[in-house]
């Protein structure tokens, strides 16, 4: 029991994001991360990752032998990372609008002027909406290719989540006058909850089972431990328009977002495209993912639906055998 | 005796644990997940929020009152001072932007490509700050 207490303590300094990288731009608290490579990249396109914004910037290069950066690294790419930080309350003016005209677009910019090359733009979950808008926005930027993971685009259905955060019923205005950043924990919370016995009683089970087995190493347990309850505060002006333009009014599918003025509509988006999509996944729930392909225009794209819930499909055991060889031989492909 | 050692032994509680949660988290799981996609739920849950939302908020502006009377900085002015702050920097990234159009930064040679050489406009106004900076402080050092 002790020896059980001592791992989950231990797991919030768990080691993670191990990859060696150098900062090669920064806005306030955001920071561009290039990954080193030993040796020269072999492909030509490099790959621009777009993290959700309650996630660490770790979330895909959890440790060594479980990090996708390692295996795109490994496939010959140059890997940047746009890591937003941790946001403070002098951020709470902060919303979608300026991440995706202010941020994204300078940050990718950099990116493809380092590489040389114009790059393919992967977000994930919230960071794959947001890579949606921008890309809208700015259809003529240096990006080649959009792969997105578990991204939610329409919220007609948005699950659990869409009728928690409901009109009516969820007190949004109330959150943003007493925070200046919505806390992480309240975030997480809203994820634990959808599915309870799991989160608070079934990992802690499985950790116990697993201590049994001989030369356990809880590195890789308390590395994914401390990715769920690690989460990161959200800008008040950015939860306010995520759940109110997105979760209620649903106006990136419905085309009707705006953001300085100008139309974001995802029939702007013409280059290839990649939607990975998970079949039990409850943080983005299938309907929420599926319409990406109806709504851009570009004449190549594709999906991929891979068993398993919002987390596991990317760093689960499973990701290395079934996701990312998958993601690796598109890429490889549209190199 | 020994019943009770070992019904004590916390392996023996956890694969009793173990065996609850498998014969019942289908069922618990199933029957939460029910519950908590209803409506009814959804509106307990927003009134237990703003309830706590209250709390915080009182808590907060009692805390603001005390420094206000006490005539010290709250935290409402340090953040107003770290937004002009981000503001500013907003600013110098939209003159580095008009820069960029004018003369466009060409990618770096391969050979330089690494992180390490990379320059940017920004890069070079930090670096001519820095270096301003420690000019001033090595002028001011004493010999």
């Amino acid at each position: 029991m002790l020896e059980l207490t001592r791992i989950v303590n231990a797991a919030s300094e768990a080691p993670v994001g191990q990859t060696p990288s150098q900062v090669v731009w920064r806005k306030n608290k955001a920071r561009l991360l290039r990954y080193t490579r030993s040796t020269a990249a072999t492909r030509r396109t490099p790959v621009f990752l777009c993290l959700p914004l309650i996630n660490r910037a770790y979330i895909l290069d959890l440790r060594p032998g479980a990090s996708f950066v390692e295996y795109l690294l490994a496939e010959g790419h140059d890997v940047f990372l746009l890591d937003w930080g941790v946001w403070g309350p002098e951020d709470r003016g902060v919303d979608i609008t300026t991440l995706v005209t202010a941020y994204i677009p300078r940050a990718l910019r950099e990116a493809s002027r380092l590489a040389g090359e114009p790059v393919t733009l992967l977000g994930y979950c919230i960071g794959g909406a947001l890579a949606a808008c921008y890309l809208a926005l700015y259809p003529s930027d240096p990006v080649k290719n959009f792969v997105l993971f578990t991204a939610p685009i329409d919220f007609a259905d948005a699950g659990k989540f869409g009728k928690w955060t409901a009109k009516g019923v969820f007190p949004i205005d109330k959150i943003c006058e007493t925070f200046d950043t919505v806390p992480g924990e309240l975030v997480g919370l809203g994820a634990n909850l959808l599915n309870p016995a799991s989160s608070y009683l079934g990992t802690y089970l499985q950790l116990f089972e697993r201590m049994q087995e001989p030369g356990f190493d809880p590195s890789g347990w308390q590395a994914i431990y401390r990715w769920v309850n690690e989460g990161t505060p959200f800008p008040r002006a950015a939860y306010y328009q995520w759940i109110t333009e997105f979760y209620q009014d649903n106006r990136l599918s419905r085309d009707h977002l705006e953001m300085d003025g100008r139309p974001v509509r995802l029939s702007a988006i013409t280059i290839p495209v990649l939607n990975v999509a998970a079949t039990a996944d409850t943080i983005a729930p299938r309907p929420t993912t599926a319409v990406i392909l109806s709504k851009v225009s570009s004449v190549d794209r594709s999906e991929l639906m891979v068993n398993g819930g919002h987390v596991g499909i990317v760093v689960g055991r499973a990701a290395k055998q079934d996701l990312w060889p998958k993601v690796g031989s598109w890429l490889a492909a549209h190199d | 005796m020994s019943e009770q050692s070992q019904s004590n032994d916390p392996k023996e509680v956890f694969a009793m644990w173990r065996q609850l949660y498998d014969a019942n988290e289908k069922v618990w799981s199933k029957a939460s997940g029910e519950f908590m996609d209803t409506p009814a739920f959804a509106q307990w849950q927003g009134k237990m929020l703003e309830t706590f939302l209250g709390f915080q908020k009182a808590w907060k502006e009692s805390v603001t009152a005390q420094l206000e009377a006490a005539n010290i900085a709250t935290r409402d002015d340090l953040v107003r001072l770290g937004e002009l702050i981000v503001g500013l920097e907003e600013k110098v990234d939209q003159i580095v932007d008009r820069l960029d159009a004018v003369a466009p930064r060409p990618a770096p040679r391969a050979r330089d490509a690494s992180p390490h050489t990379s320059k940017s406009v920004g890069a070079t106004i930090a670096r001519a700050t820095t270096t301003t900076k420690a000019s001033k402080n090595a002028k001011r050092a004493p010999r």
